[in-house]
Formats: C-alpha cells, structure tokens, sequence
C-alpha cells in the first residue's frame, strides 16, 4: 500500500523555482532517501507534503488523504522533523511531551522518556540551554514518541554525533521492521546509502531517479585503481572498451591526479603510487574485467564497490554547471 | 486544544500578569491624582491652549473651562498610559501567531502538530480574550480601591464604570481583530507590530485632528477607533452606547474571521 503519493506535483516562490513535476510513490514499510544538493527541492516536497505549503499544481496525498486539506488528521500519525530545527526556548523533552500527549489524547510520556534515554537526552533542560546537537534530539523524540506509522526526517542527521547518528539510523530500521515508512531527506550519500532501500534523487526541482538501492547500485559505476608495473606505460595500453578511464599519468599531467581524483582514491594507496596509478570506471560486473586484468601484468588493482557517490555526484555536477 | 493553551499559558502568563500590575498601578494612581490634578485645569487652558483641544478630543466632548469631578474619572478610561499599556498588551499578543511563530522559526513545529489551523487560532483567541478580561479586571481593581481615597461624590457609578468598561472592551477586540489579521499576513513580527502601531497612532492623531479640520472630521468616523469610545459620553448621559459597541464588535468580528480564513489558507515559508 502506497503511504506517500504525489502527482505532477509542483510549487513556486513566485518567480523562484521550488518543485516541477514531482512524481513519488513510497510503499509502506520502506525506508525511503530523498536525495539532492541543496536548493534541489527536498524540503519544498517535504513542506508540500507536510501541508505548510500548498501545492500550486498537481496533488499530494498522504495514507490517500490530501495533504493540504487532510492535513490535521495525517499528521496525528506522522511524525516530522525539520530541516533547521527551531523550537521554543522553553520547551523541554518532558514539557513538550506533556503537551503533545494532550493533544494526541494519550499519555506519550513513558515512551518519550524511553526515546530520551536512548539519545541520552536530559528531560528536564529546556532548549535554551541547549547545543544544536541536543535541539536536533528533543525534536526527534517529539516526533517519534508517538509510533507514528510515518516518519518524515528532513536532514535530521546535521547536529549528531556519530553515535547519535548511528542510534536514530537503529532507530529507524526498528520502525521500519515493525512495517512503519520512513522518508529520510539528505544531501549526505553515504548515510541514505546505509539506510535507505529506495531512492529519489532531486535535482532542480526534478525528479531524476527513482529507484531502489540495488537498481541504483546497478547504474552506478565501480571505480578500478590499476597500478601498474615500472617498466609499464598507460598510454600504450589498450584499455577495453567496457572501462572508461578517469585518470591515467602522462606527461600532460606529471603533478599526479587531480585533487578529486586524489581525494576518492587516496584511502586506497599509498602517495608513492599515484605516480604509476590509473582510475577506471567500469560498468556492469567486474568479472570481465578481472578476466581481460589478468592478462595485463599489472602489479595491482583494486575494484571498489558500485559506487553512489559517483552516480550523485555526475547529477550534482550537472546542477552545478547549470546554475 | 488543552495542550495548545498549555503552550500559550506558559509563554505569556508572567507578561500578562506584569502587564495587569502595570494596569492596577496606573489605574489606581490615576484614579487617585486625576481629580486633584483636573481640578485646576483652567489655569492650564490658560497657559497652554492646546491642552483643551488634546483633552476634548480624548473626551470626545468639550470639557469647558471647568472640568468636573466625573468628567476627570472620564479622562481616567482614555488616559494615553492605560490606552497604551492595553494596545502594546493586545498588539504583542496577536502578532505572535503566525507573524512571531514564523519570525522565530516555531511555526514548523506547531503548524505540523496533529491540530488544525483554526484550532491553533482559536486557542490563541482564547488566550488574547482571557488575558484581555485580566488586564481590564486589574486596571478595574486598582480604579475601585483607589476610588475609596476620592471624595463620595467625585466617584463614578458601577454602572457607568461597567458600560465605559464594556466600550473599551469593544475597542479592545477591534483592535485585536486588526492586529491579528495584519499577523496574518505577515512573516515578520516587527513589521507586524509597527503596522498595527502605526495605524493606531494614525487613528490617535485623526481624532486630535477631527477638532481642527472639516476633513479629518469627516473620514474620521471611517477611520478612528477613537470616534467610537466616548466614555464622558457615557457619564454625561449614563446611556450605554449601543451603536458604538455594536460597530466596534462588527468591526471586530470581520477582522477576526478574516485573520482566521488568511491563517488558514495562506502557506508557511520559513525556508
């Protein structure tokens, strides 16, 4: 069953751009990754979504209700967290779920002190007092102390520590496990990547992907790092033609690889190689290519895993030129 | 809406409780010193002339060269001090949602409770309507002890005390309705406070301006809340000024509901 649907959805700030189109359908139970660079559009969908903004064009509708006018009962099961957290400066963990256990006509205070402790959140000190990381916490337990059958999270990572960060990701696959939606919106790759089973990438107010993680894993590239021999020369090599090359040394580039290229290959070897160092992209299944390899002599290579951050980056990129 | 109010209990119980102080204070001091300070008047309208037009335009009637016992309890319910400490009360208060919510950057979190728009209105109607009724009970409390100290004859009656009370009652609902309509409409709580100020000392001035000039005169029914809280009036004929109140409560209630159908309607951008 569809727990988030949207139509052709769109929305401007008057001449601003906002979202164009926007297609998405997210299935209960999973945990979705609505990815994009900032200004894409993530938090306009999930305002939309949220019924802060209405939509100027298209529908949105969330347990099949509409958005906008539904949007009290949507949201007594949906919790949601901002993108840029602000809350009173007098609103502790433990007032704020006194108020909202009025407002829901039950008593969350037992599950929210749970919530609290697990982030290691003190109940009783009020957000003025608070650092950005512990605001991001209060807001988390006040929308999740409910069990909401929705969880909306919009870059809520920014402001955890690691632990903490790794704490709300348990958290999240707990409540995806018991058959709760998640929609998890970041511009940090690696953390949808950990979480997410479906993806939707968003690039000036478009959807560009819509996929699961193992399609997308399909798509995406796998990066080689071939280092060769001394007494071997890139240029002369007959690269096949499944393996694009990124980088290879010659004399047009003595210095090494770019900085980019450094900085993705860097954890991989070691200075004195990236001298003797070429960077592929290989498509597809990295058999064929350890097959043609194994022909070559090389003294080593090192296939990575199918790599996101490469597909991301190639839609970031674009963006990037076009503003 | 019980955990709405809850909020709203906390965030301006203590303002309101100062505020009301504040009324108790002026009230009874004012109560007390007015008729001393009323009573030489004439010497004033002497030396300064302009102090007679600036009073029969707060009075909304001439005072004479003698100005009498009640007629300075009149000056009481339109003293500048009072007036100002109900409208700085009212126009903070109406300008915190959605203008102050949106402005701090709050709105996200209370727009996306499990409530409706109209109940976040309404409990916030309440809160401006209950903290109004404190205000006035102080101000009202600090008139009557304060009444004791005057001579018997110089006090007004309850029953002119509760109908100049229920005028300005009127006007205190009137300019809420405005300020929270402009709040509205707004994103910035400043802007929204100097709207509603601006446009109240504007209606201040029209009424000052309405002794001097045909035209002022003549829009100033249109334009002055002023024009239609005449507590000397009330004293002066002990008659209870339906058609005042009744075109300040309408005035109120198409403000109000406009407010309320703009809050609803409009869209949240805190981003």
């Amino acid at each position: 069953m569809a727990v988030i649907v949207t139509k052709d959805l769109c929305r401007s700030y008057g001449s601003r751009r906002g979202i164009v189109d926007v297609n998405l359908t997210i299935e209960a139970g999973e945990i979705f990754g609505f990815l994009g660079p900032n200004g894409a559009g993530k938090s306009t969908t999930i305002r939309v979504l949220m019924g802060l903004l209405g939509a100027g064009a298209g529908s949105a509708k969330i347990f099949g209700l509409d958005c906008w006018s539904d949007g009290p009962v949507i949201r007594r099961d949906v919790g949601y967290v901002a993108g840029d957290v602000r809350l009173y400066s007098w609103l502790t963990a433990r007032r704020g779920l006194r108020m909202l256990s009025r407002i829901h006509g039950r008593n969350l205070l037992a599950a929210g002190e749970e919530l609290a402790e697990r982030f290691r959140l003190e109940p009783d000190l009020p957000v003025r007092k608070m650092s950005r990381g512990n605001r991001q916490k209060v807001a988390l337990v006040l929308a999740l102390a409910h069990s909401p059958s929705l969880v909306i999270l919009d870059e809520p990572t920014s402001g955890l520590d690691p632990l903490m960060q790794d704490t709300l990701m348990a958290c999240l696959r707990e409540m995806a496990a018991k058959g709760k939606t998640v929609m998890f919106s970041s511009h940090t790759l690696s953390e949808v990547e950990t979480l997410c089973d479906h993806i939707a990438i968003v690039r000036d107010g478009r959807i560009v992907e819509d996929s699961t993680l193992s399609a997308l894993k399909a798509q995406a590239p796998r990066q080689i790092i071939v280092t060769l021999q001394a007494d071997q020369n890139a240029v002369s090599i007959s690269w096949p033609g499944f393996v694009s090359v990124k980088y290879m040394p010659d004399e047009t580039n003595a210095d090494g690889p770019s900085e980019r290229i450094q900085n993705s290959v860097a954890a991989l070897i070691s200075p004195s190689l990236r001298k003797r160092t070429c960077v592929l992209e290989l498509m597809g299944s990295s058999m064929v290519f350890m097959q043609w390899a194994a022909t070559q002599n090389f003294a080593d290579v090192v296939i990575g895993p199918p790599s996101l951050e490469v597909l991301f980056r190639r839609y970031y990129e674009t963006t990037m030129e076009t503003v | 809406m019980s955990g709405l109010l809850q909020k709203i209990w906390i965030e301006v119980r203590w303002p309101v409780l100062w505020l009301s102080l504040g009324m108790c204070a002026v009230m009874s001091l004012l109560t007390a010193l007015l008729p001393k300070v009323l009573g030489n008047i004439h010497q004033m309208f002497d030396n300064m002339p302009m102090v007679k037009p600036l009073l029969t335009a707060l009075l909304g009637v001439d005072p004479g060269d003698q100005v009498s016992a009640q007629l300075s309890q009149a000056f009481l319910w339109v003293h500048p001090t009072v007036l100002t400490l109900l409208w700085a009360h009212e126009v903070m208060y109406c300008s915190r949602t959605p203008a102050g919510e949106i402005d701090r950057g709050t709105a996200d979190f209370l727009l996306c409770l499990p409530v409706s728009r109209w109940s976040i209105f309404l409990s916030e109607t309440i809160g401006w309507l209950v903290s109004g009724l404190c205000i006035l009970t102080f101000g009202y409390a600090g008139h009557l002890t304060a009444s004791l100290s005057v001579q018997p004859a110089m006090r007004l009656s309850t029953s002119d005390t509760m109908m100049v009370m229920a005028n300005l009652g009127a006007v205190y609902l009137a300019v809420g309705g405005f300020s929270f309509l402009v709040s509205a409409f707004s994103d910035r709580r400043g802007r929204a406070i100097g709207v509603v100020f601006t446009t109240l000392l504007a209606s201040f001035l029209l009424n000052f301006l309405a002794q001097f000039q045909d035209l002022a005169k003549a829009i100033s029914p249109w334009l002055s809340v002023m024009e239609y809280y005449r507590p000397a009036i009330i004293i002066q004929t002990g008659t209870f000024p339906w058609s005042d109140v009744i075109v300040l409560l309408s005035l109120a209630s198409v403000l109000w509901i406009a407010a309320g159908l703009v809050f609803r309607s409009r869209s949240i951008c805190t981003v």
